[in-house]
């Protein structure tokens, strides 16, 4: 079988696991108690709950996905969500995930120039503090520091700046990425043979140096994902969005258990098409990753 | 033969982790009314009684004893999971490694939260075996913590167990646990060291993130659960008073653990 295959069928084996993983841990879970417990559930919820993951049924955990399917409202009426509303809340976290994959790039493609040019200077030791700050900054943070503009005064679009807010981060480890790659290339002697034989610097760039940079930065797409659609949880909060990500920490906090497992499973899915995705781009641009072995 | 020398910046980042640590203990257990008389920055706008020193610096101590607990408890059931891996080998190493790889994927953020919501209703129904938050927490992090060590652990001991002194020493008929003990162990303590640097600023954060969604009870309050409980209170009144100092204590606390863990896990890479 073609190890681009073995590697996709590997992947996509994590949906299911996630998505039983998910229903067994939601369904053994005590969710009331005989006595006064705060967080106790009551009977009418704990009743809509049960029905929710077909909990005693045969093929119980297929349950949930049947009732999205036939348009019906999983968990209780106010905070529940339909088959529908929940692809409207993940194309909105979608589109501010792609949105914000754009600023990453382009602060990754910023952030490489500008180490190549604090490297000669005095500026160098920026290099590491950037990105140290970069990462231990959570999301949250800089959302709280615009929030005053975009929620009170509706200076900025919320969409906007919580792209803006999570891209920052995934930008910086890009950026930091790539100009290792490109260092490393750029003193190999293929480009220096290049150049001894007249081609020009931009030639030796785009034609020879940058695909082979491109596997290194299709190898960070996958993580830089996962940090994008976590980062649009806190983003959503702070901004209000009501997209997946504010539907999901709702979710949890009002253990709305079914909605839980169909939204964990949605996310890995994404997460596994990004991987796809990844896989596909790879093939296309790296005649290596078709020959090596699974 | 000396041993190898620790690099500048891993003092620096040891320092700064050290020194976070004692002022913040001293700050929010030692001398809080001190504190509290000398802040600068005034009361908390939605805690009238407390100021935003006391604060900051209690979600500091909080937040770090989280990193702390959850960084070492990863690191030890990732070298277990390593180990274990090599010791068996094999068909199983492989398909313990695939397992590792599938955890690795999973966001952090996401499955403590759903670790929290699953650890929460045990603990309500009586059966969290003794766990409070803190312990939740550090659970549910070491849970999704453990398979980035494992990976590293693991592909670490398989170079170790390539070099040269090793096969020596097997062909002069040292067993496993007697070259992982002698010869191997010594060769990764100092990795150790680094990987559980490495694990302590990504906990910090997670905790920080789970905590500021509501969705962690973490009593007393860490600098993540400390900027949750008044986030609504901070948009509409300007609030950056309170989010810089807590921004800034994270900023260091992981500046300080990245330094000395890429320090330190190059130095160990070289030895």
């Amino acid at each position: 079988m073609p190890p681009a295959l073995v590697r996709i069928g590997r992947q996509l084996v994590l949906v299911p696991l996630v998505a039983l993983a998910s229903y067994y841990l939601m369904a053994a879970l005590p969710l009331t108690t005989e006595d006064d417990s705060k967080r106790q559930v009551s009977p009418e919820v704990l009743a809509s709950y049960r029905k929710d993951l077909g909990l005693g049924q045969p093929l119980g955990f297929l349950r949930p996905w049947e009732k999205l399917f036939a348009g019906e409202r999983l968990g209780t009426s106010a905070q529940g969500v339909t088959g529908d509303e929940l692809l409207l809340k993940l194309s909105g976290s979608v589109g501010v995930g792609l949105f914000a994959l754009a600023l990453a790039l382009t602060w990754a493609l910023l952030f490489a120039l500008l180490r190549a040019r604090w490297r000669r200077g005095r500026l160098a030791v920026l290099e590491d503090a950037l990105p140290a700050v970069a990462f231990g900054t959570p999301v949250f943070i800089p959302a709280l520091l615009l929030a005053p503009s975009v929620v009170e005064r509706g200076h900025l679009l919320p969409e906007l700046s919580a792209a803006f807010v999570i891209s920052v981060w995934p930008g910086i480890f890009l950026g930091t990425l790539v100009g290792d790659a490109l260092e490393t290339e750029l003193a190999r002697d293929y480009v220096r043979t290049a150049r001894s034989k007249g081609l020009a610097p931009r030639t030796v760039l785009w034609r020879h140096v940058l695909p082979n940079v491109l596997p290194a930065l299709l190898d960070a797409v996958g993580p830089v994902a996962t940090s994008l659609l976590a980062g649009s949880f806190a983003a959503e909060r702070v901004f209000g969005l009501p997209y997946f990500g504010q539907l999901y920490v709702l979710a949890v906090l009002q253990k709305q258990v079914a909605v839980v497992v169909v939204a964990t499973t949605v996310f890995a899915s994404l997460l596994v098409i990004v991987g796809m995705v990844v896989e596909l781009a790879r093939l296309a641009v790296d005649p290596r990753a078709r020959e090596a072995r699974p | 033969m000396s041993a190898p020398r620790v690099p500048v910046r891993a003092w620096v980042g040891l320092g700064l982790l050290v020194g976070l640590g004692l002022a913040s203990f001293l700050a929010a257990r030692v001398f809080p009314e001190a504190l509290a008389r000398t802040c600068p920055l005034g009361m908390d706008p939605t805690r009238p009684d407390r100021t935003v020193c006391e604060l900051a610096f209690g979600g500091l101590w909080v937040s770090l004893a989280v990193g702390l607990a959850a960084g070492a408890l990863s690191t030890v059931l990732g070298l277990g999971v390593a180990v274990g891996a090599r010791v068996v080998g094999g068909v199983v190493e492989r398909w313990l490694l695939r397992g590792v790889d599938a955890v690795f994927a999973l966001p952090d953020v996401l499955v403590v939260m759903v670790l929290q919501l699953a650890g929460q209703s045990l603990v309500d129904a009586g059966q969290g075996g003794g766990l409070g938050p803190f312990g939740l927490m550090v659970t549910s992090l070491a849970m999704v913590g453990w398979a980035g060590p494992a990976r590293m652990f693991r592909n670490r001991l398989a170079t170790l167990e390539g070099q040269e002194f090793i096969a020596a020493s097997r062909a002069l008929g040292a067993g496993r646990w007697h070259l992982l003990r002698v010869h191997l162990w010594p060769a990764l303590r100092p990795f150790v060291l680094a990987v559980f640097l490495s694990r302590l600023p990504a906990a910090i954060l997670t905790e920080s993130t789970v905590s500021f969604f509501g969705i962690a009870r973490m009593e007393p309050m860490s600098l993540g659960r400390y900027l949750g409980t008044s986030y609504a209170a901070l948009i509409y009144e300007g609030g950056s008073r309170v989010v810089l100092p807590a921004w800034g204590l994270l900023v260091l606390l992981v500046l300080g653990a990245s330094l000395s863990s890429q320090a330190l896990g190059a130095g160990a890479r070289r030895a």
